[in-house]
């Protein structure tokens, strides 16, 4: 965006020598224009083996009814908002990097904001798939909408699953249309450049893309106003799917950290996904110059700060349970730590609140096997954190005689497992058609903040020597930089 | 009005042309070439390819769209002549008779769908058991004998009675002995068909076999007293009771009755009006219905049953001890019998009462020596007015047996009795039915013994026959039939009066001509406006006998001995060596019934079990064993026969027993009943000439674990004051005792303070007395009856989604040994962590708690659902609307009482719960006024909102207000405790105001602000502290 030159000691968005305009549109649209490759096909039949699973488990629970699944009398949500409030807080990523970052003007959002919010849109479309879903009656989901009908039936504003049905939704249609501009002069690239029925399509897609001064003025302002409605978005969705269990009764629910500790683990868990994602695309689409150890950094310092937020929450409800003197608050936070499911309780416990301290250390925040590693860690740390919060508060609740357990079925894991596949079935499709990293906007930092920019300024030599120094020092962590081309500078 | 205009089509028809005048003469103005298409060529001519084609698409067309929408057949057959007494839409009700217990059928255009309490009943003033409730269902069992067999094969009833008449003319001749082998039979008319029977045939006699016998009490007392009876027993009469092993609430003798005695000094109006209650100490050595119920359990072995009752009966009369005594291996039961000895004199003559559950003459004739010491005969015991619930003969049966073995019997009928599955050596009886010529079973169905019989004559259920009845000696009940007969059945007493050529063929003559000469008169009724009355009331009752005094007379001496003999012939020794005691659930008793699904539903009232029996043992005896949670064992019993049950850890079972339940282990009861569980009836053991539940056994482990499908999983309360208890002395000094009410309480805050939800006409709401509650789950069946609730089977029960809407909480409590903490506001040991730190498990006190939709008025359900489907209404009931419900089950999380039931499956149209009621014909019971539920609704306790409703269109059409009591919920009318009081709030005057208005009144977790509509009255124990010391 800024055409100046940025200052030296801020580390480069973009690594490698001679990078051209053309050599980024070739790089990142090499796997839309080219036949895939054996790793893609391989993901691709594990990736649809999974959706094929959650299809023949969705299936069977519809024609046999919720029974399919392990819910009693006693526990009526289980794997199912489990996941969904899973599914929910992955989503939260895509937002925030593409809308408050892009406030913030943290241009380093440019190289991962599209991936972020393609993850976003198809993690908003699983969690949709587990509220139809665990309704008895899927067929009159339609019910949940304020439809005028001749029966002067309404829906019930007080209950959370009503705002939730708004808020999903909200979100689902903002993310989309923001993540679409985006992709629009993009796509109009892969337009210029492709042939025949290729082109046409993409032509439509492209909604008449120019690229004249006034389109990409226009385009600037509506990513700005989109940016602006979502960013309340962040903070809202997860919000409201907290009031799910902050608005009820329920000991270990009823609580009122809930919304900011919610929000916080949807953001740990959305860029914990990011982080799953873009490690293995970056090397598998090769685009380690353009999502560099930088962005890897810059994320897990988020995923430890998130984390923290939560292990915090966590001891607050603990603290607030004990003060609050209330015997079946206690209860339920001690049943958790130490009833029969304590062993979830430490997962999560282990997962999200221990682990993520290991990023204080540098070494471990830039290896990028560890990162990932880390970020599957997250992921299931924040499953169970849901299944922690539904299943341990609801099993035991205040009357001591309908306490229970609850078994999962092979229908819960099909639908869990398979909405795993399904999302990564539609992810992969989305790399091999459209561009999984903004071009545009990447190139928009080019010319100030890449790494050639930058050695070219210090070739001409008018920079502080020790900030050069700095700089230098700086560029070590990048696996995607050549060092030896420092040496003579 | 004529027009002068004039129309025309056509410059023809204007100018009238020859032409079209001549072609306006036919019908069609241009000739149609009929003839030339139907002689010539038009038949025979060649469709040309393209007419063809096109004839054939526009047929296939015209046949595919008409065939596109099935018309669907909805037949409707209205009443072509209209019975008078039955307008669609309005329940008939009629009286009869179960067991002996006056009832109402409701009946609903035809059929019967409900059966009711008649409130004017002897025994249980309204009341029904469970399995009263249940029995309706048994009408539409699919199980049912559809018409006679004779050999196997089906039959009709003339080609039968030939045979049979045939047979018993030849039997006649040849002069062999005829058994007419009953289970008792209290009805007149029937014991005088088979008098008659015995008069035709000479050589016939009548055996009464029962199941479970009480031999011993009715042997007992006629050596005692000279009277051959089971007395009626007065437990509202008596101040203490002391129980050895009697399940006097649940299957003893007669449990309803006893219940409504019982809690009449127990319940709300006893303590508020006398500030004092009964004492009830029971010793038994498995935890029964009774025993939970009981101010002080304590578990003793069965071997020391009888040892007990000597030991009691020295500490009354030390002058006339008896010899042999010896201490009882429970020192805290020893201490118990000294002090139970001095609370029953202290509560003076007659009002005390002993009683015990065994079927052994000698230990019956000791007790009957304790109450005659007590002064019992002629207040809590009536022997001038004896029951006749059961009058079975051990030694008649054996000599049956024994006669049929040796070839001496020709003929065996069996009425009512079911010997090949629950005669202890089913291999006798095997033996012995292989040497009878003919035998005849009226069971109606082909159950285990009808595979031995070469004739089943099926008899009609209850509900489809005429009868009479008499349980208790001056009470007379009718039984009319509520429908024509289901199935090709014939009433037994009407086959026997055919085979015996009877001069009255029909038993419905022959039962008014009984009625008219000896009956009616009896309740100052005669003739034809005498029977109608009859059948409009139900019953008849004489006036009692005084009951006289009786004094015990005889030696003592060699009874002592008898049953100390006894007692080591059941000791149980050696590693792995039991007692094994077996016992009747309140649910499936005798396991007659065993093909009830709403029965096999029901948890069984202790345990919680459903769809089986175990084995239960003493934690203590689980631990040492090192057994699992429903592992399984394997049962040997002395001789030879073994089984194999899973294990249930009881507290209070007596360490060193085993208690198994009998009725299951059914292999011909039908599809719901066979194989359920495991026959225990072969465990009995034969003593002194009486079936003793008690044997010793020897016990193996197994590794299999055969998990049991509770309703309840957790047992105790964790000292949370959902429960609320009191003693008696504490009651005394402050009545609030244990209410909560003692503290102050902060006011509390409304969020709806702005839009209150007004009721002003009705409020309904309901308060459950703990104190009466004795848990027997006979609403929990009444109430699966009235809501057309599903039953969904074992397995879906072992996932913890039994639909009842309403059921009985049960939480065991301890007193604290060993190392346990107990809890500061009950003084019990009540968590879950503290009981796993227990050694021993005897000082168990159970609680009840009857747990239903609240109906809060500050519902949690409603503020959550997304789509209204739960609301209120302006009476104060939580509504469901099941059309709009989508099945989140939100509401059902935010339940704190866990009272809402989802329907996981289509549980009434799914053919992999055909066992249950999803077919066509056992779905006739169910109530119309009632829908069933779809798959994925929401469902809970409407408070009979069908009942509420009926009972305000009566009113309102009467032009009068709704009367307090004029409509009763199903569980409040079943139940013979009158533990729940159901009304309107509104009326500071109605039973449930003031009810609600006792200082004993809590609302279960009322600190929520949820304002729950049903009040809970404190449980008043009246404790021994003297023991605890």
């Amino acid at each position: 965006m800024a055409s100046h030159s940025e200052s030296i000691i801020r580390e480069p968005l973009i690594t490698g020598r001679d990078i051209t305009y053309a050599q980024i549109t070739n790089e990142v649209l090499n796997p839309v224009e080219n036949k895939p490759n054996k790793a893609w096909w391989i993901g691709f039949t594990v990736a649809s083996m999974g959706a094929l699973l959650w299809v023949v488990a969705i299936s069977y629970t519809f024609w046999f009814g919720l029974g399919a699944w392990g819910l009693n009398k006693t526990v009526g949500w289980a794997w199912d908002i489990t996941g969904f409030v899973w599914w929910v807080g992955i989503g939260h990523a895509g937002t925030l990097i593409s809308a408050v970052l892009l406030l913030f003007r943290q241009n380093w959002r440019n190289s991962i904001n599209r991936s972020a919010e393609a993850m976003t849109i198809f993690a908003v479309i699983c969690a949709a798939t587990y509220i139809v879903a665990h309704m008895g009656r899927p067929w009159l989901a339609y019910f949940t909408l304020p439809l005028p009908n001749q029966y002067v039936l309404w829906v019930n504003w007080n209950s959370a699953l009503m705002m939730d049905v708004f808020a999903i939704s909200t979100y689902f249609s903002v993310s989309l249309v923001f993540w679409y501009t985006g992709l629009l002069p993009d796509i109009a690239s892969i337009r210029d450049r492709a042939t025949g029925l290729r082109r046409r399509i993409y032509s439509v897609m492209s909604f008449g893309w120019t690229g004249s001064v006034k389109t990409w003025q226009r385009f600037e302002t509506v990513s700005l106003i989109l940016a602006g409605i979502s960013t309340p978005l962040v903070l809202s969705v997860h919000t409201i799917v907290s009031f799910d269990f902050a608005t009820s009764l329920e000991p270990g629910w009823h609580t009122t950290i809930f919304p900011p500790y919610f929000v916080a683990g949807a953001i740990f868990s959305g860029f914990a996904m990011v982080q799953t994602l873009l490690l293995v695309t970056r090397k598998v689409l090769g685009l380690e110059n353009y999502i560099t150890m930088f962005h890897i950094e810059s994320m897990n310092k988020i995923i430890m700060l998130t984390g923290s937020i939560v292990g915090v929450a966590y001891i607050t409800e603990f603290f607030i349970a004990w003060y609050s003197g209330v015997e079946y608050e206690q209860y339920a936070f001690i049943n958790r730590a130490t009833g029969p499911y304590w062993w979830a309780y430490w997962s999560m416990m282990s997962c999200n609140v221990i682990s993520p301290q290991l990023f204080w250390s540098s070494k471990l925040r830039r290896s990028i096997k560890f990162s990932w590693f880390l970020s599957i860690i997250v992921n299931i740390g924040m499953w169970f954190e849901r299944f922690v919060i539904i299943v341990t508060s609801l099993h035991r609740d205040y009357i001591p005689s309908s306490w229970v357990m609850f078994y999962p079925t092979w229908v819960d894991v099909g639908v869990f497992i398979g909405s795993i596949g399904l999302f990564f079935t539609m992810f992969l499709l989305f790399i091999r058609v459209l561009p999984s990293v903004a071009m545009a906007e990447v190139k928009l930092l080019l010319k100030t903040s890449s790494e050639q920019a930058k050695k070219k300024l210090i070739l001409e030599g008018h920079l502080e020597p020790a900030e050069v120094q700095h700089y230098k020092e700086s560029l070590v962590k990048f696996d995607s930089i050549d060092m030896s081309d420092y040496e003579k500078i | 009005m004529d027009s002068n205009k004039k129309y025309w089509k056509g410059l023809e028809e204007l100018n009238r042309t020859p032409e079209f005048v001549e072609k306006n003469r036919h019908e069609f103005a241009e000739p149609i070439p009929i003839e030339e298409v139907l002689s010539g060529g038009g038949l025979s001519a060649k469709t040309p390819r393209r007419d063809f084609l096109k004839a054939l698409g526009f047929g296939v067309g015209a046949v595919t769209l008409a065939a596109c929408q099935k018309v669907p057949v909805h037949k409707s057959i209205p009443y072509l002549v209209k019975p008078e007494e039955i307008t669609p839409g309005i329940a008939n009700y009629y009286s009869s008779t179960y067991e002996g217990s006056a009832i109402l059928v409701k009946t609903r255009e035809g059929r019967p769908i409900k059966v009711e309490g008649n409130p004017g009943d002897l025994l249980s003033k309204g009341g029904l058991s469970a399995q009263a409730q249940a029995s309706v269902l048994e009408l539409y069992d699919n199980s049912r004998a559809q018409g006679p067999l004779l050999n196997g094969t089906a039959t009709g009833w003339p080609q039968l009675d030939k045979f049979v008449k045939d047979e018993l003319a030849a039997i006649k001749a040849g002069g062999k002995k005829i058994s007419l082998v009953t289970s008792t039979v209290h009805s007149p008319s029937t014991l005088a068909v088979i008098a008659d029977f015995i008069t035709a045939f000479p050589t016939a006699s009548h055996v009464t076999y029962d199941a479970v016998s009480y031999t011993g009490i009715i042997q007992a007392n006629k050596n005692s007293f000279g009277k051959a009876v089971v007395p009626h027993y007065n437990f509202d009469k008596a101040k203490v009771i002391v129980s050895f092993g009697a399940d006097f609430l649940g299957t003893w003798i007669s449990g309803e009755e006893f219940t409504t005695q019982y809690v009449q000094n127990r319940n709300s109006k006893a303590l508020e009006e006398k500030k004092d209650m009964s004492r009830h100490i029971q010793f038994e050595s498995g935890m029964s219905l009774t025993g939970t119920n009981a101010d002080v359990r304590l578990p003793i072995k069965p071997s020391e049953d009888g040892l007990a009752i000597i030991n009691l009966y020295n500490a009354l009369n030390p002058a006339g001890a008896l010899p042999g005594a010896k201490k009882l291996t429970n020192a805290n039961a020893d201490k118990a019998i000294i002090l139970a000895a001095k609370e029953l004199q202290k509560a003076g003559a007659g009002k005390a009462l002993v009683v015990s559950g065994s079927n052994d003459v000698s230990v019956q004739t000791v007790v009957n020596a304790i109450n005659s010491l007590l002064g019992s005969y002629g207040s809590t015991i009536d022997l001038d007015n004896p029951s006749r619930q059961y009058a079975g003969n051990d030694t008649d049966w054996l000599q049956f047996v024994a006669d049929a073995k040796s070839g001496a019997v020709d003929a065996v009928f069996f009425l009512d009795a079911n010997p090949v599955y629950d005669f202890y050596i089913a291999k006798d009886i095997e033996a012995a039915l292989s040497k009878v010529r003919l035998k005849v079973t009226f069971s109606d169905r082909a159950d285990e013994t009808a595979a031995l019989c070469n004739v089943v004559a099926p008899n009609h259920h209850y509900l489809e026959s005429w009868g009479d009845d008499s349980a208790v000696e001056g009470y007379y009940t009718i039984v009319q039939p509520t429908i024509n007969p289901v199935n090709n059945t014939r009433q037994a007493e009407e086959s026997l009066l055919v085979w015996s050529d009877n001069a009255v063929k029909s038993y419905y003559t022959y039962l008014r001509n009984n009625w008219d000469k000896n009956l009616l008169a009896k309740g100052g009724l005669s003739g034809q406006k005498g029977w109608e009355a009859l059948l409009q009331k139900g019953f008849i009752n004489a006036t009692a006998v005084t009951p006289g005094t009786y004094n015990f007379t005889l030696s003592l001496g060699g009874v002592a001995q008898t049953i100390l003999n006894n007692s080591s012939k059941v000791t149980a020794s050696g590693d792995g060596g039991f007692e094994l005691q077996v016992y009747q659930t309140p649910a499936m008793r005798d396991g007659k019934k065993a093909n009830n699904p709403w029965l096999q539903e029901l948890p069984d009232p202790v345990s919680k079990v459903t769809w089986d029996n175990f084995a239960a043992m003493s934690p203590a005896d689980v631990k040492k064993m090192g057994l699992d949670e429903f592992q399984v064992i394997s049962i040997k019993g002395a001789n030879g026969y073994s089984v194999d049950l899973p294990v249930l850890s009881q507290p209070g079972q007596a360490v060193g027993s085993i208690s198994v339940a009998v009725g299951y282990g059914r292999t011909a009861a039908g599809l719901v009943g066979n194989n359920v569980g495991k026959n225990a009836y072969p465990f009995y053991n034969l003593l002194s000439g009486t079936f003793q539940t008690v044997s010793a056994v020897t016990v193996a482990k197994t590794s299999t674990i055969f998990p049991l499908s509770q309703t309840q999983t957790h047992h105790s309360f964790e000292g949370r004051n959902v429960i609320r208890e009191a003693t008696l002395v504490e009651y005394q000094k402050d009545p609030a005792a244990g209410s909560g009410k003692e503290g102050e309480h902060e006011g509390f805050y409304d969020l709806w303070e702005n839009s209150p939800h007004d009721k002003p006409v009705y409020d309904w709401v309901m308060a459950i007395d703990l104190n009466a509650c004795t848990g027997c789950g006979a609403c929990v069946v009444a109430c699966s009856a009235e809501n057309n609730i599903p039953v969904v089977g074992k397995d879906e029960v072992g996932r913890r989604r039994e639909m009842h809407w309403i059921r009985i909480d049960r939480y065991y409590s301890y007193e604290q040994n060993g190392d346990a903490k107990t809890d500061g506001r009950t003084g019990m040991v009540t968590k879950e962590k503290d009981i796993d730190k227990l050694v021993n498990f005897d000082n168990v006190t159970v609680v009840h708690q009857p747990m239903l939709c609240q109906h809060c008025d500050h519902a949690p359900c409603e503020t959550v659902c997304p789509v209204l489907a739960t609301t209120h209404s302006s009476e104060g009931l939580n509504m469901m609307a099941y059309n709009r419900c989508v099945g989140t089950r939100y509401c059902a999380n935010n339940c704190p009482y866990k009272v809402r039931r989802f329907n996981w499956f289509n549980y009434w149209n799914d053919s992999r719960f055909d066992n249950y009621l999803s077919n066509e014909h056992t779905q006739l019971v169910l109530n119309p006024d009632v829908t069933t539920r779809f798959r994925g609704v929401m469902e809970k306790c409407s408070m009979c909102v069908q009942r509420i409703q009926a009972g305000k269109l009566k009113a309102k059409i009467e032009k009068r207000p709704l009367a307090d009591g004029e409509v009763k919920v199903a569980c409040q009318q079943t139940c013979s405790a009158n533990a729940i009081v159901f009304g309107n709030r509104n009326d500071p005057n109605s039973e449930v105001s003031k009810a609600l208005k006792s200082e004993r009144t809590y609302y279960v977790l009322e600190e929520l602000n949820v304002k729950p509509g049903i009040g809970y009255q404190v449980k008043v124990r009246n404790t021994l502290s003297e023991l605890q010391a």
